[in-house]
């Protein structure tokens, strides 16, 4: 009998409905105690567990299109359970992939800077604190106790609100049940979406709306048989947990980094 | 290591000293003619003995601050009064979150007005509860701010006691002294009395390998041998705590193949 | 003895020995390793008992209900309230950022008056008692000397009781400018008085439509109550239902629409009637509504079939004659087709000849007033206070015009013409402007023309700001009476725009007030008591709470405990009873409005030959552009495509940019006739040739570092045109050139 109830957690965000105002990477800020400075227009010191990217579809005026895509962390399961990129390279066991919830985790007092993670991350998904964080003179007031504040030489990332799911588990046990609802674990940005694009779930219990919406094949590590859903980076094989739907062809292929003239992607290129 | 060396010559001076006025004659010849080790092992016992005196019985005085706490308080006191034991002050909330030490407003449930004339009631009352203020107990079990801790996952679901990580503090008296420690700011109970780091019963220490100590029986429970009740608390435990993992061989943690880290830390 | 070189040694091997043996070097590194993982520096912040508020965020008029979760005293998070009629558990990026503005430093923390030159930023502390008093003997000593008429108000709005308490405030005092921030609802309102007699808020239902003809309308981008529109367009997502987009740019609510149709700017109104045109000539209107209830159809119609061919629509629009056919088709033949106007988020009214024009086709496939269609909603009147006495005195300053001209000869219609206030000070024509206050908004950076706007305001001698913020206008009053933030006070929050159904929201106290603020409808109050007379008894509450609960009498409870009322028994009034015009019926042909005369565009300032590029605003949800300014959080979501470091970028189509010999990323210099500005350049095909488009939010001279000096705010650069028949600012462009920096 071998972890028959396990949890795979993941996410579904349909593009369709996003409409890139944001929400959810501020949601995600202010849930997870993220520092901000003075200038943040430099993305790539700019901490955003979440963060909205814009696609292009790069024709002319007036065949221009483009699309929102919400990046969080893809709590990549790899080729096999947990052989994730950012987890197989840490050597500090501070990142670790749980079996239970198959949440990629971050420790960050266990984490001494190193940014293997990071350069091991496809996603970008993964920040370091350069500083110390530093909020203005009583700001600290609205800081969450749930999450612990980082500082300065940590890596971090999305934890698809991790605490959340301690939380609900604290009630469960108080409520003397063992088993959460769908409902009692969201994430941060799920719950903030105003267009409500993110759906949020286990992707093992096929009651959960994530599994309905694009039935993933186990065969395939997941890979999703709903035809308008995808992944990011599939051929990379790092088989994430968020899941992507557009009707859109051209973003379903961005979604892939295809190459302009690049043929269709072979539906049987799987690995391991 | 430097200050470690400059401790040590401070002591080599000090004890150099004193051997410079006793010193015989004899030695002295004997150091010169055939340069005996009698000296040499004398220097190595003295240097060995000033080291561990240093490291077992001056530096945790060194390392420790004693701090009183704002008020003494019995438990046995209470305990005697209340009907749900630790839980009756220490509740949980109805999320299922642990409410910890109790906040003033419990307190005056009951100390609404004096209860009694010791020194530490007049004070309690007229320090605290006319003014309104939080008393700043000083927490002997606090934990650094990465570490998540479930008293609901424990105690609720797990059906442990209050005794196996906290001690018998509900037969206590009065409070000890709060020692704090003066690099990490933490505790003394977290690392336990014992200098060394060594302990006794459960409730010693409160360190993360504390708490691995029984996770980790949680993994190897076939192959460890464990006395029946122990097991079956364990077995309920995971089960409650980990679903899905109680019967695996491993625990949830893919790096360590314990419990994963996420278990703990937020 | 001597110590030798060996025992020396051998008694420092001893101490290396026994210290090894000892726990000290063990125990000093667990510690150290704890004391460099847990900086004394980190803020550790409180954990304690979790709780809930449920209230309303008031910091658009899009009135989202809002739950804030609290540890012990502290407000950690605000969330979407879930069910509440609005926006159902959703939440915007500047409401999930609200406690960076009740915890930031950009609060005002007490009363303020200047001692150095205004806008100097030297203040001293002032008591509330010494505040009021202050203000009390200037207004006293006006009215004593027949001056109240020349004491003005900006409110941010112009509903709900703090608002009101000020309108009756300046009624019973003698003054007639009690002047609202302007906006596309203002044109909308005119619309509605024009063509349906009636004087209401428009209110759209969205979700129950199927076929969406924006005209610019930013749906996606914070027109109306974003956190709704969201919501609608992800019902439109399931349910199928079709989104049209027209406006020169890709927008975000370009880019989602099911059809993005690029149109020369300024020329919607032509398109609306080229629509018209097709929907009358294939005769595909609703019979029964326009035989029934619709006036003036005949004159109307003759109008459009006259002047408004596809084809010389098209040469206007720059839209190819088919496409009109075909969406006119589409649009008549939908079964709940809505369509609506106000270009990006409706921050400046436009055109009323434009929003006629959009209104005309709704009535000609007859949704107004019908589900999936647009309603009038009458504001419901719970405001019902003891009508106010006036004295000689105060009639005497209600007699006199309003400074903007709103309700007079030439602009009979309108109610508030803020947009024509600099023009009047400046010009010294009507009457000076003694004492002004400024309460729910930001004039010195929301108002077009910014250096006529400052030139303005330094001709009022005495400028009092209700500001929780040090804002710009703020920055350049004379003194601040900063109100609570909305998290610290109770309010109530009138109908959001755009709902089709009345709700009043209540904001209530989340945490205790932080600093030494009043509630700007406890200023008021005391106010007026200090000026006696006929005030005082008008405002006979003990406090602005007591006024409120008393108004809101049998709901007060239910909105403690909600956090909204809403009316659920609310219906569109019937056909028969809606339209309140001299035929009774809906009116085609705008009495008095010269709406007959064939389409002019809104003239936009300079001239090509100088200016050979248009620029245009554009609004984005992530650039909070109103009174209130981006909180860092929201600041650190802008993409470093619209601002890098200081600078900020305009987007300009690459063949366009070719032409001006620019690239991308490149600085540029652009000038328009109203002001002078250095950018960046980014290159975006999602833009028609020939335009130039700004964002707006940024450019911001108060507020804190990290939003303060970053970008150039667009009213700079631009200045108001006043629409020929409502007075309302019609500007949705300014000739500009470009040249390298």
């Amino acid at each position: 009998m071998k972890q028959k109830k396990a949890k795979k957690y993941g996410m579904v965000i349909d593009l369709d409905k996003c409409t890139g105002c944001g929400s959810c990477m501020v949601a995600c800020m202010a849930e997870n105690n993220v520092p901000f400075r003075k200038d943040e227009s430099n993305k790539v010191l700019s901490i955003t567990w979440m963060r909205v990217y814009k696609l292009t579809n790069g024709k002319p005026f007036p065949n221009t299109d483009i699309c929102y895509l919400p990046r969080p962390c893809m709590h990549c399961e790899g080729q096999h359970e947990g052989h994730s990129p950012c987890v197989s390279v840490c050597p500090a066991i501070a990142t670790d992939y749980s079996s239970e919830t198959g949440v990629v985790s971050q420790i960050y007092t266990r984490c001494f800077g190193c940014r293997y993670c990071m350069a091991s991350c496809p996603y970008h998904a993964r920040y370091f604190n350069w500083w110390d964080p530093v909020w203005p003179d009583g700001m600290e007031k609205y800081l969450s106790p749930n999450v612990s504040p980082r500082m300065r030489g940590v890596v971090e990332k999305c934890s698809f609100c991790f605490h959340r799911y301690q939380l609900a588990k604290e009630k469960a046990f108080m409520e003397g049940r063992r088993e959460l609802k769908e409902d009692e674990y969201q994430t941060a940005c799920t719950q903030a979406c105003p267009a409500g694009a993110i759906t949020f779930g286990d992707l093992n219990n096929p009651n959960h709306a994530v599994h309905r919406m694009v039935k993933p094949d186990p065969k395939h590590h997941g890979r999703p048989t709903h035809p308008n859903a995808f992944r990011l980076l599939e051929r990379l094989g790092t088989n994430p947990k968020v899941y992507y739907i557009s009707s859109r062809d051209w973003v379903r292929r961005a979604g892939d980094n295809y190459l302009e003239h690049e043929a269709e992607l072979k539906q049987t290129v799987h690995h391991g | 290591m430097s200050a470690l060396d400059d401790n040590a010559k401070e002591i080599a001076e000090d004890t150099g000293g004193e051997g410079d006025a006793t010193s015989s004659p004899e030695i002295n010849t004997k150091k010169q003619d055939n340069r005996s080790a009698g000296p040499v092992i004398l220097f190595f016992i003295i240097g060995l003995f000033a080291s561990l005196s240093l490291g077992w019985i001056i530096f945790p005085k060194l390392l420790y601050s004693k701090k009183k706490q704002p008020i003494d308080f019995n438990h046995v006191l209470h305990m005697a009064e209340v009907e749900d034991g630790c839980e009756s002050c220490h509740f949980f909330r109805a999320d299922g979150t642990y409410s910890g030490v109790p906040k003033l407003d419990q307190c005056i449930e009951c100390h609404e007005e004096i209860l009694g004339d010791t020194p530490d009631e007049i004070k309690f009352f007229e320090e605290y509860v006319s003014k309104g203020r939080e008393v700043p107990w000083l927490i002997y079990s606090r934990q650094p701010d990465c570490v998540f801790f479930s008293h609901a996952a424990h105690v609720k679901a797990a059906g442990m006691d209050c005794v196996t990580c906290h001690g018998h503090i509900g037969e206590s008296e009065s409070l000890k002294v709060y020692e704090e420690n003066r690099i990490t700011g933490y505790s003394r109970d977290i690392w336990g009395e014992s200098i060394a780091g060594f302990k006794k019963n459960t409730w010693d220490r409160m360190k993360m390998d504390d708490c691995a100590e029984c996770h980790r029986m949680t993994f190897n429970i076939e192959k460890t041998e464990v006395k029946t009740p122990t097991k079956r608390l364990i077995d309920h435990l995971i089960d409650v705590v980990s679903p899905g993992t109680s019967t695996s061989e491993k625990g949830s943690s893919v790096q360590t193949e314990r419990d994963a880290c996420f278990v703990c830390h937020k | 003895m001597k110590i030798g070189r060996r025992s020396f040694l051998s008694f420092l091997m001893g101490g290396a020995a026994g210290t090894a043996l000892s726990p000290l070097p063990w125990k000093l590194m667990d510690d150290s390793a704890i004391w460099t993982q847990m900086w004394p520096w980190t803020p550790v912040p409180e954990d304690g008992e979790a709780s809930y508020v449920n209230s309303s965020c008031t910091l658009c008029p899009g009135g989202c209900g809002i739950t804030v979760r609290k540890i012990n005293d502290r407000a950690v998070k605000i969330e979407g309230m879930k069910g509440h009629p609005v926006n159902n558990g959703g939440l915007c990026i500047l409401g999930l950022s609200g406690l960076q503005l009740l915890y930031g430093p950009t609060r005002v923390k007490t009363p303020l008056k200047r001692v150095g030159k205004r806008g100097q930023g030297r203040w001293e502390k002032i008591s509330w008692k010494d505040a009021v008093s202050e203000i009390a003997e200037t207004l006293g000593d006006l009215r004593e000397k027949g001056q109240s008429h020349t004491v003005g108000l900006i409110s941010g709005s112009d509903r709900g009781t703090v608002p009101r308490l000020f309108e009756r405030f300046l009624t019973v005092y003698g003054s007639p400018n009690f002047i609202r921030t302007p906006s596309i609802i203002d044109s909308y309102e005119l619309t509605l008085h024009l063509m349906q007699g009636v004087q209401a808020l428009p209110g759209f239902d969205f979700e129950n439509a199927n076929f969406i003809l924006s005209f610019g309308s930013g749906i996606l981008d914070g027109w109306g109550s974003p956190v709704r529109m969201f919501k609608a367009n992800s019902v439109w997502r399931d349910t199928g239902a079709k989104v049209i987009q027209i406006e020169p740019r890709l927008s975000n609510t370009a880019a989602k629409s099911d059809k993005w149709i690029p149109i020369n700017p300024g020329t919607e109104a032509a398109l609306a009637l080229g629509i018209a045109h097709v929907i009358i000539s294939e005769s595909l209107y609703d019979y029964n509504f326009i035989n029934n209830y619709s006036s003036g159809f005949d004159d109307w119609k003759r109008f459009v079939l006259d002047n408004y061919g596809p084809d010389s629509v098209a040469t206007i629009t720059g839209i190819d004659d088919r496409t009109i056919i075909v969406l006119a088709r589409s649009f008549a033949r939908a079964s709940k087709p809505l369509a609506i106007c106000g270009r990006g988020q409706g921050i400046t009214p436009g055109s009323l000849d434009e929003c006629a024009a959009v209104h005309a086709l709704n009535a000609l496939v007859g949704n107004v007033n019908k589900h999936g269609g647009i309603c009038a909603v009458t504001e419901p009147d719970y405001i019902n206070w003891p009508e106010a006495e006036m004295d000689a005195k105060a009639s005497a300053g209600m007699q006199k015009d309003r400074l903007d001209d709103a309700g007079s000869k030439k602009f009979p219609f309108s109610r508030y013409l803020l947009n024509r206030i600099p023009e009047a000070i400046n010009s010294e024509k009507k009457y000076p402007l003694n004492t002004l206050f400024v309460a729910g908004d930001n004039p010195l950076y929301t108002m077009s023309d910014s250096k006529a706007v400052k030139k303005a305001f330094d001709k009022i001698p005495f400028v009092i700001s209700f500001s929780s913020y040090m804002d710009e206008t703020a920055q350049n009053a004379d003194l601040i009476l900063p109100n609570h933030v909305y998290l610290e006070r109770y309010e109530d929050i009138p109908t959001p725009a755009g709902m089709p159904r009345p709700v009043i929201g209540l904001s209530r106290p989340v945490v205790k007030p932080q600093y030494n603020t009043q509630h700007t409808g406890d200023v008021i109050i005391r106010l007026a008591k200090a000026l006696g007379e006929t005030l005082s008894d008008a405002f006979a509450w003990d406090s602005y709470d007591a006024c409120l609960k008393e108004t809101l009498g049998y709901k007060w409870r239910v909105m403690v405990e909600k956090g909204f009322w809403s009316y659920p028994g609310f219906v569109a009034q019937p056909r028969e009873e809606s339209f309140d015009t001299v035929s009774g019926k809906f009116e085609f042909v705008r009495k008095g409005t010269g709406s007959l005369k064939p389409f002019k565009p809104v003239k936009i300032e300079g001239d090509k030959t100088n200016y050979p590029l248009i620029l245009m605003p554009y609004d984005s949800l992530r650039l909070a552009n109103g009174v209130i300014g981006d909180p860092p959080f929201v600041m650190k979501s802008v993409d470093d495509t619209v601002l890098k470091g200081t600078d900020v970028f305009i987007e300009i189509n690459p063949k366009t940019a070719g032409e001006q010999g620019l690239r991308e990323g490149q600085l540029a210099m652009l000038s328009t006739p109203v002001g002078k500005a250095k950018v960046k350049v980014h290159l975006f095909d999602g833009i028609m040739p020939g335009i130039v488009a700004l964002p707006r939010g940024l450019g911001h001279t108060a507020y804190d570092e990290y939003l303060a000096g970053k970008g150039i705010n667009f009213n700079e650069l631009i200045g108001p045109v006043d629409d020929p028949v409502s007075g309302l600012d019609a500007a949705w462009g300014i000739r500009v050139k470009l040249a390298k920096a």
